[in-house]
């Protein structure tokens, strides 16, 4: 059980600084603030299984932007020092560091987000709205999930290059590919396309499936297929929630499996 | 038991053999010596053992744990002093003693351990904030955590004064009369000397020696080293006495005094070669060799 060794002393390393605290402060207050507008802004009935529906796109935004931070420098920089030989000279694996790492820092970030949603679910249902119970936890998990995801990357971004300013040039290279140019790049496609008259209003099917892999679209999928009563997912079957989930599965785990085995295989001096 | 078991070790980079087949093994009790000049490949013979570098052909072991397959089963046994490390930022001494403990789920008391290794005073304080003798001598601490069978230390008295130098070696000594193996790699010659039961000399990737230090003496000239005061020595004559066969080193001292450790049977063969040479021998005496003069012998000189 040595990564429970290297997730506690990271957790706790991580969390002291204040850009840290700064950093997880941010999906934490966006949380808050749409439980405490979503009331007054929102449509009748207000649930929390409908809040999942408001909140879902500030999220796709947030979340990423604290996970990746929060990853990038999960190894890299310790690479760089040297203070990597100070743990790996200890009985620990490569394996047992990435994973102590990853769930450190996935646990911090789970964390703040769980006791965000607890309080806003208090906001959204104080005093007028009502809690529905199932599809507000599956958002939590879901949301969770989302986190890690990003967590993940930035932490994949720290262990597939030797140096604490390249691990960031990838992890947020990530971020603003996925996050802010990717829904650009789908409507400037559609934009171009519509212009040609190669289609007609929406992109083809397998054009959107493309776009949609991305986290945040198949997060938000996900929350509208499973979750949020006030919306529906349409479209063939591979544009279903059923198939968002399994990409979304696939996200959490893949690229910490695929730059993992390279970093095991690595000189490290 | 043995402690470590290399067979054929080799580490081959793009353009680089940093090590060409290394077959070695250090027994139980034993402090073993690895000596050799900067980039002779003594660190990356360390970093395989600790598997931070792949061996590209041969295995080694430590205690019977392949360091590659089962790194971790191999490093559960030993304490570390890794060649370049850095200290963790935010800890201070006492966390790292304690991280070191829970990552070896052993029970000493940090502060005993910062006592020993003499940095008890700075327990409280970032390491980060350390100078670089404090840092080696809590890395030291480190690896004495959890009582290990084997000690690896890679240049342990870096950054250290005389007076430290002596206390890590005396803590060595009394690692070793506990029963731990220690290995270390230096490249300076005396505290090897002082302290070592065996020594093994690397150049350029190649085992060149492996022995007791007494071994090494009676292999090159009898343990002995030839001092001859010569009245006008010049570069020439010391270059016609390199080329008498059985000389291993011939350099010169003081300006007037050629050194050299020689086999027996070519003593006899330098001084009539300088009579012949028209030299003029004003004296004439032997000298134990020291460690650096076999280090020289083995390594031509390459020391830096």
């Amino acid at each position: 059980m040595s990564w429970r060794v290297i997730a506690r002393m990271d957790g706790a390393l991580t969390a002291e600084p204040r850009s840290t605290r700064l950093l997880l402060g941010l999906p934490a207050v966006t949380v808050l603030a749409a439980a405490y507008l979503y009331p007054a802004f929102g449509t009748e009935p207000i649930t929390t299984a409908r809040f999942t529906g408001f909140v879902d796109g500030w999220l796709a935004t947030v979340v990423p932007l604290a996970g990746i931070l929060l990853g990038y420098d999960a190894v890299a920089s310790e690479r760089e020092s040297g203070a990597l030989l100070l743990s790996l000279s200890l009985p620990h694996g490569r394996d047992d560091l990435v994973l102590g790492k990853a769930l450190g820092r996935v646990g911090l970030l789970s964390g703040v987000l769980l006791a965000a949603m607890v309080v806003g679910a208090g906001l959204v249902v104080y005093p007028f709205g009502r809690f529905v119970a199932a599809p507000f936890c599956g958002f939590v998990a879901t949301t969770l999930a989302f986190g890690a995801i990003w967590t993940n990357l930035g932490i994949a971004a720290s262990i597939s290059t030797a140096t604490k300013q390249r691990a960031f040039v990838i992890a947020f290279g990530l971020f603003v590919l996925f996050v802010l140019v990717w829904d650009g790049i789908a409507s400037g496609l559609r934009l171009g396309l519509n212009r040609a008259g190669l289609v007609d209003g929406t992109l083809p099917g397998p054009v959107r499936f493309v776009f949609d892999l991305e986290p945040g679209a198949v997060f938000q999928r996900v929350t509208v297929g499973f979750l949020d009563p006030s919306a529906a997912v349409d479209g063939p079957w591979y544009l279903s929630e059923w198939a968002a989930l399994v990409v979304f599965l696939l996200w959490l785990i893949s690229p910490l499996a695929l730059t993992y085995s390279r970093f095991a295989g690595s000189d490290l001096s | 038991m043995t402690a470590i078991a290399a067979d054929g070790l080799s580490k081959r980079y793009a353009t680089v053999t940093a090590l060409d087949r290394i077959s070695l093994s250090v027994e139980e009790g034993e402090i073993f010596g690895f000596l050799g000049p900067n980039g002779a490949g003594k660190s990356t013979f360390i970093n395989v053992l600790l598997d931070f570098v792949r061996p590209t052909d041969g295995s080694v072991e430590l205690f019977g744990h392949d360091c590659q397959t089962e790194g971790v089963a191999a490093r559960d046994r030993i304490g570390v002093l890794p060649e370049g490390y850095s200290v963790f930022d935010r800890l201070t001494g006492r966390q790292h003693v304690e991280y070191a403990r829970r990552s070896k789920d052993a029970d000493d008391d940090p502060i005993e351990i910062l006592d020993r290794v003499g940095v008890r005073e700075a327990a409280d304080r970032p390491a980060s904030d350390y100078s670089k003798g404090m840092k080696q001598r809590l890395v030291l601490g480190m690896s004495l955590v959890g009582d290990p069978d084997l000690l690896i230390l890679d240049e342990p008295t870096t950054g250290l004064d005389p007076n430290g130098a002596a206390e890590i070696r005396s803590i060595l000594r009394e690692e070793r009369d506990r029963g731990a193996a220690i290995f270390f790699s230096s490249h300076i010659l005396e505290q090897v000397e002082a302290i070592c039961d065996r020594v093994a000399i690397l150049q350029d990737g190649d085992l060149v020696a492996v022995d007791t230090i007494d071994g090494l003496r009676q292999s090159i000239g009898g343990g002995t080293k030839l001092l001859i005061d010569v009245d006008g020595l010049d570069e020439e004559t010391v270059e016609t006495v390199r080329a008498v066969d059985g000389v291993e080193t011939a350099t010169v001292r003081d300006g007037t005094t050629l050194e050299m450790t020689c086999t027996n049977d070519a003593k006899m063969n330098v001084v009539v070669e300088l009579q012949r040479l028209g030299a003029d021998v004003v004296n004439f005496r032997t000298e134990e060799a020291s460690l650096e003069d076999m280090f020289v012998a083995y390594t031509g000189g390459g020391r830096e």
